[in-house]
C-alpha cells in the first residue's frame, strides 16, 4: 500500500527537529497532457511527483524548503534546510529591537467541508482516451476545412497539509482540460475550450466543431479589415471575461496589495465600483467549478462576497496579508504558498453570477456598430493601482453591425480599467460556464472562473 | 545515473525509433526582504528522470522521481504507451548530430549555495535601509536568486554527457505611492532584478545597497513628474528595455517551432514563414542578431541543448536581413536545414524540450556611450527598465511601459517623465534603429520568467545589447 500523502506529510513534519512551529506541505500531481498541431500529435508529457515543503518558523521568522525525495534522508536534509533558514533570518533580525518576526503563526485545524471534484475514471489517466478525443478534434476540423491545433490533458492532485498547530487535511481532486484553435484556410482562427473535474464531460468533437466554425467565419478572404482605434461597444464571450476578472482579484481584491496602498479599492470598500449588476464572489463549491477544500494553509475553503450589487464587499486574505491589514481581519482562506505568496493571496474560485440575456447573439442585438471578442491574449498591467491592462484579442475577433455579428476583423489592442469594464457593464448572458486557460506551470493548481458572456458600454481598444 | 540511463536507452533502442533520458537535479534559493523584515527564505530541490521516445511519428514522454531500474523503466513503458496511444503521424526526419559526449561546467567562481544565508540576508536589509526614510515609499524589495543544474543525458544514437550551469544575481525595488499615483523603480533590473550564468559574484557585482538611495529618489520624483506626452518622436532606449524588445519581437517571433505552426494553440504562431529567410528585411541595416550559446555569463549558454546539440553561435538577423531561426532537430530538418540551431531547452526532469532562446543578441554599434547617443540626439525620450509588456500571437504588434523616462532637448537629458509607454509593429520598428551603442555599453541581461510550452516551462534566457536608438516612435499610448 503507497504511503499516503497524509502520512508522508506527518513524517515529514516529525523530521523537524528544531523551531518554534512548522508545517509540512506534500502536493503530489498525477498528470497526462497531449498536445497537438496542424491536426497530428504533437507532444504528449506524463507526469508522476511528488513534492514535500517545509515551513520552519523560529523567533516568529519563516524559512522553507522543498523536495521530492520523500525517503527518511531526503526529508531530514529538507527539514535541516528549512530549519537552517529559519535560524539564520532570526539571527540576521536578531539584532535589531529584539521583537519576533512578522510570521503570524500557523492556523488552527478548521472544519473543511467536502465537495465532488474527485472522478475515479478521470484519475486513471487512459492515454486512449486522450488519443480518442484528439481523433475526434482531428475529424470535426477537416469537415469544416480547418486544421485543429490544441491540448487534452487530465490530472489528480492531491494536497496534504500536517503542522505543529494540529491541521492535517488531505484533499484530492481531478480536473481535465481540453482546447481547440482551429485555424481555416484564410489563415483566421477559431477557439474552444472546457474544463471540468470529470474528462468526460469534454465534448472533443463540439469543441473542434465550434472553433472551427468561428476560424471559417466570413468566408475565404484572406485578409479580415483593420478597426481605427477607439472606443466600441462589445461583446466579451466568458473567457474573455475571465481573463479580466482573474486580474481584478490579483490586483485589487488580494488583501496585501491592499494592505500596501496599492489596490484599486483602497478607500473604495462599501462604495460602488461597478454597474449594479454585477455580482462577484469567490466560491469554492459552486456548480462547475474546480472545488477545493482548503487554502496552502490549510484555512478551510468559504464562499465570500466580493462585490454585490456593484458595491465592493471584501478582500481575499491569507494570514499574513491579514496580519498586515489589522482591524481584525482574518485568512479568508485564499493563500496560495504555505505562510502566504510574496505576492499575496488571491481568489481562486471566482464566480461572476449571471444576467437576463439568453446568450452572446442577444447580448450583441442593441449595438450598432461594435466588438465581439472571443478571448483575450498576454494581457498585462500597466499601472496596477488603476487595473490598467493591454493585451489583444485572438482567435475570433468580429464586427457586430445592427445589432448581428457580420465578419472578421484584425485582432485588436485594448488598453482598459478592469473597474472601468465593470463599470460599463450593460448586461451578461444567463448562463455563467467554466472558464480556465488550462495553464500549468510549475506543479499542477488547476483553476477557473466561473462567468458568463457580458455587453459592455465601450472598450477602449488603441491599436 | 550514467550507468541507468545508457542501460535504459540501450532497451529503449528496439523499441522505438529515437528515445532519450534525462536525469536533472534542480536547486533554487530565493531570498528576498519586504520594508525592512525578511520576507522570504527558499529552497527548492527536485530530482528525475524525464524519457523521451519517437514511435510511429509520435512523441511520448514521462518522467519520474524513481531513481531506479525498475522506476525509469516505468516511465519509459508510460512514455512508449502515450506515443501509442495518440493518432497516427507522418514520421519526420531529426537533423543529424554528432553524439554528445563528455562534461560541461558553467563558469562560477562562487558557489552562491554555499554563501551562508545571513551573509545574503546582510546585503539584502543594507539595500532596504538605504531605499527607507520617506513615508511615501509604501513597499521596499531586495532579492537573492540562485539556481543550478545537474543533468546527465543519454540517447538511443549513443550520446552521453554531463552539465553543470549555476546562476545568481538579484536587485531592489522601492515603490513610491501618493496622491493617486503609484510608481516603482528597479535596480538594475524589474522584476526581482537581473540573474547571470554565473556565481556568487554575479550578485556582489550589483551593488544594491549603493544603489539603493538613488533608486528611493527616483520613485519619489516620479509621484511629481509630468506624464510622458503622446506622439510620434525619436525613441531611446536602455539596454534593459531593449533587452525584453528583443526578446519579445525578434526572439520569439523567429522560433521555428511558432514559425511552423507547433506553438499555435499557445504561446502563438509567427509572422514569419520559412520561405522568409534569407530573403525577408526585419529591420534597418544596423540590426545584428545573433542567437548565441557560447557568450559566458549568459542564461542560454551551456555544452549541450536538452536534445544534445552542441552550444552554437548563429545569426538571426544580418544588416537588417532574416538569417536564421531558432530551431530543434525535428524543426530545422523540417525545412531542410542541415544542423540545429541548439535550442532545445526543458524547465526541469518533468518537461520535455521545446525550442526556446538561448542568448538572444543585439550586436553592439559605433554610437558610443549612452551619453554620446543622447549628445547626437535633438529631441526624443529615453525610456528605461522594463513595466509592462504585451505582444500580439503573431510578434507583430506590440505595447510596453517602462519605469521612467526622460525627455531629450537639443543633445541633453531634461525632465523625468513618468507613466512611460510606448507602441509598434515589429519590422517597422526595426526599420527606424539608427544607432546601437558601442561595445563598452554592451552587456547580457537576465530574463528569468519566459513562459512556453505545455504544460507550462519557464525558462531563464538572457539577451545582450546596448541602448539604442528608434526614429518615429509612437510614445504614450497608455
Amino acid at each position: 500500500m503507497p504511503e499516503s500523502p497524509l502520512d508522508l506529510a506527518a513524517r515529514a513534519l516529525a523530521a523537524v527537529r528544531s523551531g518554534d512551529g512548522a508545517q509540512a506541505t506534500v502536493t503530489t500531481e498525477r498528470s497526462l497532457l497531449l498536445r497537438f498541431a496542424r491536426s497530428h500529435p504533437s507532444q504528449a508529457t506524463a507526469i508522476d511527483d511528488r513534492t514535500v515543503e517545509l515551513t520552519v518558523v523560529c523567533d516568529g521568522h519563516a524559512a522553507g524548503a522543498t523536495t521530492n525525495r520523500t525517503d527518511a534522508d531526503g526529508l531530514a536534509a529538507c527539514a535541516r534546510t528549512a530549519q537552517e533558514g529559519a535560524e539564520a533570518t532570526a539571527r540576521s533580525r536578531g539584532d535589531t529591537d529584539g521583537s519576533p518576526g512578522p510570521h503570524p503563526g500557523f492556523p488552527a485545524p478548521g472544519p473543511l467541508r467536502g465537495h465532488a471534484g474527485h472522478d475515479p475514471e478521470t484519475a486513471l489517466l487512459d492515454p486512449a482516451r486522450g488519443g480518442t478525443a484528439l481523433e475526434a478534434a482531428f475529424a470535426a476540423a477537416t469537415a469544416h476545412g480547418a486544421e485543429a491545433h490544441g491540448v487534452w490533458t487530465a490530472a489528480e492532485t492531491e494536497t496534504a497539509i500536517a503542522s505543529t498547530s494540529g491541521v492535517a487535511v488531505a484533499d484530492r481532486l481531478t480536473d481535465a482540460f481540453m482546447k481547440v484553435t482551429a485555424f481555416a484556410p484564410s489563415g483566421r482562427s477559431g477557439y474552444a475550450a472546457a474544463a471540468a473535474t470529470d474528462s468526460k464531460a469534454l465534448d472533443p468533437h463540439g469543441l473542434a466543431e465550434r472553433a472551427a466554425v468561428k476560424a471559417g467565419f466570413g468566408g475565404v478572404a484572406a485578409e479580415a479589415p483593420h478597426l481605427e482605434p477607439g472606443e466600441y461597444p462589445v461583446v466579451l464571450e466568458s473567457l474573455a471575461v475571465g481573463e479580466l476578472i482573474t486580474w481584478l482579484g490579483l490586483l485589487a481584491l488580494n488583501g496585501l496589495a491592499f494592505a500596501e496602498g496599492a489596490s484599486a479599492l483602497e478607500g473604495r470598500l462599501g462604495a460602488r465600483v461597478a454597474a449594479p449588476r454585477i455580482n462577484l464572489s469567490d466560491s469554492p463549491r459552486y456548480p462547475g467549478t474546480l472545488p477545493r477544500a482548503f487554502d496552502l494553509e490549510g484555512v478551510p475553503k468559504a464562499p465570500l462576497a466580493l462585490i454585490q450589487d456593484g458595491v465592493a464587499h471584501g478582500l481575499v486574505h491569507d494570514r499574513r496579508s491579514a496580519a498586515l491589514a489589522g482591524g481584525g481581519a482574518e485568512s479568508t482562506g485564499h493563500a496560495l504558498a504555505p505562510g502566504g505568496s510574496p505576492d499575496g493571496p488571491a481568489p481562486t474560485h471566482l464566480v461572476l453570477a449571471g444576467g437576463a440575456a439568453a446568450d452572446e447573439r442577444e447580448l450583441c442585438r442593441p449595438i450598432e456598430r461594435g466588438v465581439y471578442v472571443t478571448r483575450l491574449w498576454y494581457t498585462n498591467p500597466v499601472r496596477p493601482k488603476e487595473t490598467l491592462l493591454t493585451g489583444v484579442t485572438r482567435d475570433g475577433t468580429f464586427l457586430i453591425e445592427d445589432g448581428e455579428v457580420t465578419r472578421p476583423l484584425a485582432d485588436l489592442r485594448f488598453t482598459d480599467r478592469v473597474l472601468g469594464v465593470l463599470e460599463r457593464a450593460e448586461e451578461l448572458s444567463a448562463r455563467p460556464v467554466l472558464t480556465s486557460e488550462g495553464e500549468f506551470y510549475g506543479r499542477r493548481f488547476a483553476t477557473g472562473v466561473v462567468c458568463p458572456a457580458m455587453r459592455v458600454g465601450s472598450l477602449r481598444f488603441t491599436g | 545515473m550514467r550507468d541507468l540511463l545508457t542501460n535504459l536507452t540501450q532497451a529503449a533502442a528496439d523499441r522505438c525509433d529515437y528515445a532519450d533520458a534525462r536525469y536533472v537535479r534542480s536547486r533554487a534559493e530565493s531570498l528576498a526582504t519586504r520594508n525592512g523584515e525578511v520576507d522570504e527564505v527558499e529552497r527548492h530541490e527536485s530530482e528525475g528522470v524525464g524519457v523521451r521516445v519517437r514511435r510511429g511519428g509520435a512523441w511520448g514522454f514521462a518522467a519520474t522521481r524513481e531513481l531506479t531500474r525498475a522506476g525509469l523503466e516505468g516511465a519509459l513503458q508510460r512514455a512508449l504507451e502515450v506515443a501509442e496511444a495518440q493518432p497516427g503521424a507522418p514520421a519526420t526526419q531529426l537533423a543529424p548530430e554528432p553524439p554528445a559526449r563528455g562534461r560541461y561546467h558553467s563558469p562560477c567562481d562562487h558557489d552562491p549555495f554555499e554563501v551562508s544565508t545571513e551573509e545574503k540576508l546582510g546585503v539584502l536589509l543594507a539595500a532596504d535601509e538605504g531605499m527607507r526614510g520617506d513615508p511615501r515609499i509604501a513597499v521596499i524589495r531586495a532579492h537573492h536568486l540562485a539556481f543550478s543544474e545537474d543533468s546527465v543525458f543519454a540517447s538511443t544514437e549513443g550520446a552521453l554527457y554531463e552539465q553543470r550551469t549555476v546562476d545568481c544575481g538579484g536587485g531592489v525595488s522601492a515603490t513610491a505611492v501618493a496622491n493617486g499615483e503609484t510608481h516603482v523603480r528597479s535596480h538594475p533590473a524589474s522584476f526581482r532584478g537581473d540573474v547571470a550564468r554565473a556565481g556568487y559574484e554575479h550578485f556582489a557585482g550589483l551593488a544594491l545597497a549603493e544603489h539603493a538611495p538613488r533608486v528611493a529618489d527616483e520613485a519619489l520624483a516620479l509621484l511629481t513628474a509630468p506624464a510622458c506626452p503622446d506622439g510620434r518622436t525619436t525613441l531611446l532606449l536602455d539596454g534593459g528595455q531593449l533587452a525584453l524588445q528583443i526578446h519579445e519581437s525578434v526572439g520569439h517571433a523567429t522560433e521555428l517551432d511558432r514559425v511552423l505552426g507547433g506553438e499555435a494553440s499557445y504561446a502563438g504562431t509567427s509572422f514569419l514563414s520559412p520561405g522568409d529567410l534569407d530573403d525577408r528585411r526585419y529591420g534597418s541595416p544596423r540590426m545584428h542578431v545573433t542567437a548565441d550559446a557560447t557568450v559566458a555569463g549568459g542564461l542560454g549558454t551551456f555544452g549541450w541543448d536538452d536534445e544534445g546539440v552542441a552550444a552554437r553561435r548563429v545569426d538571426l538577423i544580418r544588416d537588417g536581413v532574416l538569417r536564421g531561426f531558432l530551431s530543434s532537430r525535428e524543426s530545422a530538418a523540417g525545412i531542410g536545414l542541415e544542423r540545429s540551431g541548439g535550442c532545445m531547452r526543458a524547465s526541469g526532469f518533468d518537461r520535455q524540450p521545446v525550442v526556446r532562446m538561448t542568448n538572444v543578441n543585439l550586436e553592439p554599434g559605433d554610437a558610443g556611450s549612452l551619453a554620446d547617443l543622447v549628445a547626437a540626439t535633438d529631441r526624443g525620450v529615453l525610456m528605461e527598465t522594463n513595466r509592462s509588456w504585451s505582444i500580439d500571437s503573431r510578434r507583430l504588434h506590440f505595447q510596453f511601459a517602462t519605469e521612467v523616462a526622460w525627455e531629450i532637448e537639443a543633445g541633453e537629458r531634461r525632465r523625468l517623465l513618468r507613466n512611460p509607454s510606448y507602441a509598434g509593429v515589429t519590422p517597422e520598428f526595426w526599420a527606424g534603429l539608427d544607432a546601437v551603442c558601442s561595445a563598452d555599453e554592451w552587456r547580457l541581461w537576465g530574463v528569468i520568467n519566459c513562459g512556453k510550452g505545455e504544460p507550462g516551462q519557464t525558462m531563464r534566457v538572457s539577451h545582450g545589447t546596448a541602448p539604442a536608438r528608434f526614429r518615429d516612435v509612437q510614445v504614450g499610448v497608455a
